[in-house]
């Protein structure tokens, strides 16, 4: 009793912002532990990668037809989003932790509305572009699909940056202004739209990807040595 | 001033240490072992004997269980842990109203 009568007295006599300064510290520490962190660096550095290859690949053999390109780009998605999953697979088993965690479970219901809009966007496209070949399989039909699909990326990684450190809602926005600007400056006179929509896509989910998985692996590096 | 609130104050909580690992738990459902040490920048026995001393006062309850043939520990806040995390903050509301000026 009179050890807790002590403890008391000590801790009345604190600072009074003592109680505040203890609030802000289990808040942070809340929101941290609320966040996922797993395998970022790699995961973007392979999709910028797998973008890159991707985009480079499709303008060389020129896969032209909006079926080609759609279907091509479908199997892009599978390759990036399979090796993700291996990716985090990965992280989990190494470092002893469930691989269905909260913050994994939150993160993937996040990202899921827009990439299934993304999806069912292509899949409508693909459908619609034998039938009307004067509406989406015309020139600006190459690019409008890359444009939103860069746009629902954005709007899924900015979603799921509420779970995920602050970076993340930038690199969302990122896409979403870009996709948006595209969309307003259209294809440039005289290029060519398939060059442009091979080039919208090794831009943003090739170069985009590449830089930040970059930035976060010198980030998390530096943090890890300090 | 009134010394209630600090009186009330639960010791085994207060520690910085196990408060980090109950600030955290209350946030998730559970989380690792590896989660707990590595975002704490703890050592292993640091957080081995926080947790020691949190689930003997019955507010932390441990899992093993096995992933991929690895060893896998996983920590839980068990509800007296819950109801005592939450009087733990509504004391420091408390202190804090308290020491607010009139």
């Amino acid at each position: 009793m009179l050890a807790r009568q002590r403890f008391a007295m000590q801790s009345i006599g604190m600072e009074s912002n003592w109680a505040a300064e203890h609030l802000q510290v289990i808040r942070t520490l809340m929101e941290r532990s609320a966040l996922y962190r797993r395998a970022l660096a790699p995961i973007m550095i392979f999709n910028g990668v797998v973008g890159l290859a991707a985009a480079a690949l499709g303008w060389a053999l020129k896969v032209g037809s909006p079926h080609a390109f759609i279907l091509y780009w479908a199997a892009v998605c599978v390759v990036a989003m399979t090796g993700s999953f291996l990716l985090v697979r990965r992280q989990a088993i190494k470092d002893s932790e469930p691989f269905w965690s909260p913050p994994t479970r939150r993160v993937s219901q996040a990202f899921l509305p827009p990439l299934a809009a993304g999806l069912m966007i292509g899949a409508v496209a693909w459908v619609r572009a034998g039938s009307a070949p004067g509406n989406l399989g015309d020139s600006s039909g190459m690019v409008w699909l890359p444009t939103l699909w860069v746009v629902l990326y954005g709007c899924a990684f900015h979603a799921a940056g509420f779970f995920m450190p602050r970076g993340m809602k930038v690199f969302g926005w990122a896409f979403v202004v870009g996709g948006c600007g595209l969309f307003a400056a259209g294809v440039p006179g005289g290029a060519d739209p398939l060059d442009c929509a091979y080039g919208v896509m090794g831009l943003f989910f090739g170069g985009l990807h590449l830089a930040y998985g970059v930035y976060l692996y010198f980030t998390e590096r530096r943090r890890n040595e300090t | 001033m009134n010394p209630e609130p600090f009186l009330q104050i639960d010791r085994v909580i207060h520690e910085k240490g196990r408060l980090a690992i109950m600030s955290m738990l209350a946030a998730s459902p559970e989380l690792s072992f590896t989660e707990l040490r590595d975002t704490l920048g703890m050592t292993d026995g640091n957080v081995t004997t926080h947790i020691r001393t949190l689930q003997e006062a019955g507010y932390l309850s441990v899992t093993k269980s096995f992933q991929n043939n690895r060893p896998l520990t996983t920590c839980a806040l068990t509800p007296a842990g819950k109801r005592a995390f939450t009087h733990y903050i509504n004391l420091l509301e408390r202190i804090i109203q308290q020491n607010k000026p009139k």
